[in-house]
């Protein structure tokens, strides 16, 4: 009954606040609810209240009364300290696995000070922001990730105890974009060539599916195993076929040179020689089933080549694509195995 | 189960771990400590003020890291000591006072568990409850601004606490707090008018165990002459019509009738007392002209005084037979009665019966060998008893008596003493003595103990009575006549019956010579008399009229109001107040939201723009970028594409841009122009791009 309950509870959130990298906090979107501290107040009210009763002491009454006045202020106060707030997601960050990604966040209070505003995404938060009235505030949220692909915050919290910590206020930032996570680097056993045969190679390249053969010249580096002895004899040419990224070739970080290898690990082998290679600033290129990315050098090229392992076989999740409310990505079939958002169905 | 649901679902926080709580937060809470502490001052011991300063100020010291704060050991050392020497001064006593001072003990010690948040609010809800306890012991004006004060300070420290690096926060902070009480503060009124005064729910005697300033049930000479040197107010009164004169105003208060040894007692026993509170009040409404309303301070005492020839109109107090005023339990707290003058008085002598007579007859044994021999003596010289008192009081104006607050030593035989030999004595001397004499001639006699006279409070609006009018006098039972009131004070020092005991004294110099600090002392200096009188108007009329105000006034308030008003009413009226308070939270926060929106007037414009593309076939779509939209427009109008994607660059650069680029007033202008060209275009080219 609980699940049911709170499935139900996270439907009307996520339909009352769809996804968007902008909110402005208003009345539906806001929600208000005492803190411990704001119930124990009340019950040290209604105390209070006995004692003015029974000593017949006026003075406990309004003092009682005063503070209770106060209480309610104070709940005006918290909720009006987040109306009005406007929040953005100005760029989702990006970084590696286990890492924390960076959302930078934009925070304008048109009208008055919004104070003490804390965000809070997951295990990570961001306390006591203050955004003045009529000016900016930007704002890096660090979330944590746990593994590579988009990292699509389900919900930011935007949570407010001022003035009194008595009631928090809060609401939910529910962004449309999302970060990158790239594979998490790992180091890759010595690479010798798996290739034995050329011939075999290209038969089992086939039945893959893939025919992004190249022949090329032979170049100095190329290993001699992978010279087309047959076409050598034939024709006199000495040719390599470069299937992308073939490995043992210094150029090219291939997908397949792992074989045997499951998916996330050969991601993290490529990621690993990505940074490698940007560290020695050589160029490179990579090969991936269905993406090819020509050899390049620079920390740009390395970022794309990152990003290509990071949502390798994965679907973006989709830009506010009408979702079915509360249902997240892996629920729709998303193609990945794992969910790519972290923190999953949690509030 | 929903209760845990809600906590875990909504509290995503409930990670934040303990965290030190911030030094500027600690100070406020330690400022509004020692502000609460004031008003117990007289009631604390001092060890408990100094040791709750030390571990204050420890704490403090902590907090800018010159000290640790001590381990958990030593932490359980300090509690026991300070617990253990608790509990030696208390030595079993349970008064409401011991267990404010546990309340405080308790206060202090957690000074030093004090490290997150969380004990800051537990130190928090402590502080306003001791807030709530200050307010049983003193009610007067200055006290309550002193306590609300603390509140405020605690209140500030809270806000400073939940933003502990807050720009500007102290002046801001002030502000917040005052805006939010004096929006509040109608509320506040309403809800203590008509919030209904129940009686107490169940019965709490406000035990003290403190020995307040006033009269006493025992009179040994002496004893009221040390009452002489205190200036606390005993009770004040306001009268319907005008004042008796100075020399009328005899408070009765006790009679005692018992002489045992050297002390005069009251002849019955203690009379039982009932546990709960009195009524504090004593209705509203004009006073008649014979009428006077008594504001009487806390005595612990259930004796009300009144002026002789008086009946009670307020209902919380009740004539005994011996024509005093009592209250059916202890004055705890300041009680408010109304009585009312007795021009004619009853039939006189009506309570005398001759058993009950025999009592004031009662004399010990033995001593005072020549005052009895004396009183024998009158007796057979005259045949009535109005004569033997006149010959008394003749005796004590012509012969060298004087009125002293300094009288001699008397150890032996006191009464004789002062008759005879030394002739110096003050008010309770010479009251027991002639009561001795008027016994031993067998006259029916008793010693009144109450106040004579009182000064008049500011514009004359009230008289005070203060602890130094306190007085003894003697009434004696003629026949026929009932009981007279005689006052060998009048006969010897007129001038104290006359104008009061600073004139009784002047020669002598002894007025309040002990209380240095009170104001009456320095009656020559008349600004610093208005100023007292006016501070004590201030008070007189706040005790009245908020303090006092209680079940019977508020019942006599409301049924002046049309409509009758009952209990069940008043409770009806409270939840509508608090019903239409919230309601109008609401109002505000919503027309507030309304106009915060119409403070995002980019936002306006791009929900502008929105419509705008939906009319023109375009409909948005969730989470489309602004450049998306413009490129569906520029498909639909390819007329606007221009301006479309100009816009959607202007929505993206505001939005997302660096923040010197936004703000600017020029920006939205143009952003309005593009706008309204954009609205021409797609609607101009409507035909055109049908055309094409």
């Amino acid at each position: 009954m609980l699940k049911a309950f709170r499935s139900r509870w996270q439907r009307w959130v996520n339909q009352r606040i769809p996804r968007a990298d902008q909110r402005v906090f208003g009345q539906r979107s806001i929600f208000i609810l005492p803190t411990g501290a704001g119930v124990v107040f009340t019950g040290l009210l209604l105390i209070m209240l006995i004692t003015g009763i029974n000593y017949q002491n006026s003075l406990i009454y309004l003092l009682t009364f005063l503070l209770g006045a106060v209480v309610v202020a104070a709940m005006h106060q918290t909720h009006r300290n987040l109306s009005g707030l406007e929040l953005t997601l100005i760029q989702a960050g990006d970084g590696f696995a286990g890492d924390t990604i960076p959302f930078r966040l934009r925070a304008v209070s048109p009208r008055h000070d919004a104070l003490a505003i804390s965000l809070f995404c997951d295990d990570s938060q961001l306390e006591h922001q203050h955004v003045p009235a009529g000016q900016q505030h930007d704002m890096t949220l660090a979330i944590p990730s746990y593994q590579r692909g988009y990292l699509q915050p389900d919900r930011i919290r935007v949570e407010t105890r001022f003035p009194f910590g008595l009631f928090k206020a809060w609401s939910w930032l529910r962004p449309v974009r999302s970060g990158i996570v790239y594979p998490n680097p790992l180091a890759s056993p010595e690479v010798t060539s798996t290739v034995q045969d050329g011939e075999e190679q290209s038969k089992a390249r086939s039945t893959d599916g893939n025919d992004h053969a190249d022949i090329r010249p032979w170049r100095e580096g190329d290993l001699s195993q992978r010279v087309q002895w047959k076409r050598y004899a034939r024709t006199g040419e000495m040719v390599i076929t470069d299937w992308e990224g073939e490995q043992g070739s210094p150029h090219w970080l291939d997908y397949e040179a792992f074989r045997g290898v499951g998916r996330e690990l050969r991601l993290g082998y490529l990621a690993h020689q990505v940074m490698e290679r940007a560290r020695n600033n050589s160029r490179f290129g990579l090969n991936l089933p269905g993406q090819v990315i020509e050899p390049d050098t620079g920390a740009a090229h390395a970022n794309r080549c990152l990003k290509a392992l990071a949502i390798f076989g994965l679907e973006q999740p989709r830009e506010g694509a009408p979702l079915p409310h509360g249902t997240r990505s892996d629920e729709v079939g998303h193609r990945s195995p794992k969910p790519s958002v972290v923190g999953e169905g949690r509030v | 189960m929903i209760r845990r649901f809600l906590s875990d679902s909504l509290n995503s926080s409930s990670l934040q771990t303990v965290e030190l709580v911030s030094g500027r937060a600690l100070i406020w809470l330690i400022a509004g400590f020692v502000l609460l502490l004031i008003p117990q001052w007289d009631r604390l011991p001092i060890w408990l003020v100094a040791s709750c300063a030390v571990l204050a100020g420890w704490r403090w010291l902590a907090q800018s890291g010159r000290v640790r704060l001590p381990g958990r050991w030593m932490r359980t050392g300090i509690m026991l000591i300070l617990v253990a020497v608790y509990i030696a001064t208390v030595q079993g006593r349970f008064t409401v006072d011991t267990a404010a001072s546990f309340f405080v003990l308790a206060v202090g010690l957690k000074w030093l568990e004090t490290r997150s948040t969380r004990d800051f609010y537990v130190l928090f809800f402590i502080l306003v409850y001791l807030a709530t306890v200050n307010f049983l012991f003193h009610q007067e004006i200055h006290w309550s601004v002193i306590n609300i004060a603390g509140v405020a300070l605690l209140l500030i420290g809270l806000q400073v606490v939940n933003a502990p690096d807050i720009p500007g926060a102290m002046k801001k902070g002030w502000r917040r707090l005052g805006l939010m009480l004096v929006k509040t503060l109608p509320i506040v009124v309403l809800l203590f008018v008509f919030f209904p005064r129940m009686s107490p729910l169940w019965s709490v005697p406000l035990v003290s165990g403190e020995a307040r300033t006033g009269i006493s049930d025992t009179m040994t000479p002496g004893d009221i002459s040390s009452l002489a040197q205190s200036s606390e107010r005993a009770f004040r009164v306001t009268f319907g019509g005008e004042l008796p004169a100075y020399r009328d105003r005899y408070w009765r208060g006790l009679i005692l009738d018992r002489l045992d040894g050297d002390t005069w007692q009251q002849g019955f026993g203690k009379p039982f007392r009932r546990l709960g509170r009195v009524d504090v009040d004593g209705g509203v409404g004009p006073l008649g002209p014979d009428q006077y309303d008594v504001l009487l301070e806390p005595t612990d005492q259930t004796w009300a005084f009144a002026l002789a020839d008086s009946r009670a109109v307020s209902n919380n107090v009740r004539q005994t037979n011996e024509d005093l005023f009592r209250f059916d339990r202890p004055a705890d707290s300041s009680i408010r009665y109304r009585m009312e003058l007795v021009r004619k008085p009853p039939t006189e002598g009506a309570s005398a019966e001759p058993d009950n007579l025999q009592r004031y007859l009662q004399l010990p044994q033995s001593g005072n060998p020549r005052a009895r021999a004396f009183g024998q003596q009158l007796a057979g010289e005259h045949d009535n008893p109005q004569a033997v008192v006149q010959r008394l009081l003749t005796r004590f104006r012509e012969q060298a008596y004087f009125y002293t607050l300094r009288p001699p030593a008397m150890p032996v035989d006191g009464i004789d003493s002062l008759l005879f030999d030394e002739k110096r004595g003050f008010c309770a001397h010479y009251a027991g003595a002639m009561t001795f004499v008027l016994r031993a001639a067998g006259i029916p006699a008793r010693v009144v103990v109450g106040y004579q006279g009182g000064s008049p409070g500011a514009d004359n609006e009230y008289l005070i009575v203060r602890q130094y009018d306190a007085h003894a006098w003697v009434e004696a039972w003629f026949p026929g006549q009932g009981w007279v009131r005689v006052d060998p004070t009048a006969a010897i020092a007129p001038e104290r019956i006359e104008f009061g005991l600073r004139e009784a004294v002047a020669e002598e110099g002894s007025f309040l010579e002990n209380d240095w600090a009170s104001p009456q002392r320095y009656g020559d200096l008349a600004v610093l008399q208005w100023a007292s009188l006016q501070l004590d108007k201030i008070n007189y009329h706040w005790q009245r009229w908020v303090v006092g105000y209680q079940g019977q006034s508020q019942m006599n308030l409301m049924s002046r109001l049309p409509g009758g008003i009952g209990m069940r009413e008043l409770g009806y009226i409270t939840a509508g107040i608090v019903g239409a308070a919230l309601l109008l939270a609401g109002l505000v926060t919503a027309w507030q939201y309304r106009r915060v929106e119409s403070r995002h007037p980019i936002g306006r414009l791009v929900n502008r723009w929105y419509r705008l593309c939906d009319r023109a076939g375009v409909p948005v779509r969730h989470g489309e970028t602004p450049a998306q939209l413009a490129f569906r427009l520029a498909q639909a109008k390819p007329a606007a594409a221009g301006t479309a994607t100009a816009f959607a660059r202007l929505i993206n650069k505001h939005y997302y841009g660096r923040d010197s680029e936004t703000g600017h007033h020029g920006e939205l202008a143009k952003m309005k122009r593009l706008l309204a060209t954009m609205k021409r275009q797609a609607d101009r080219p409507s035909t055109s791009s049908s055309k094409g």
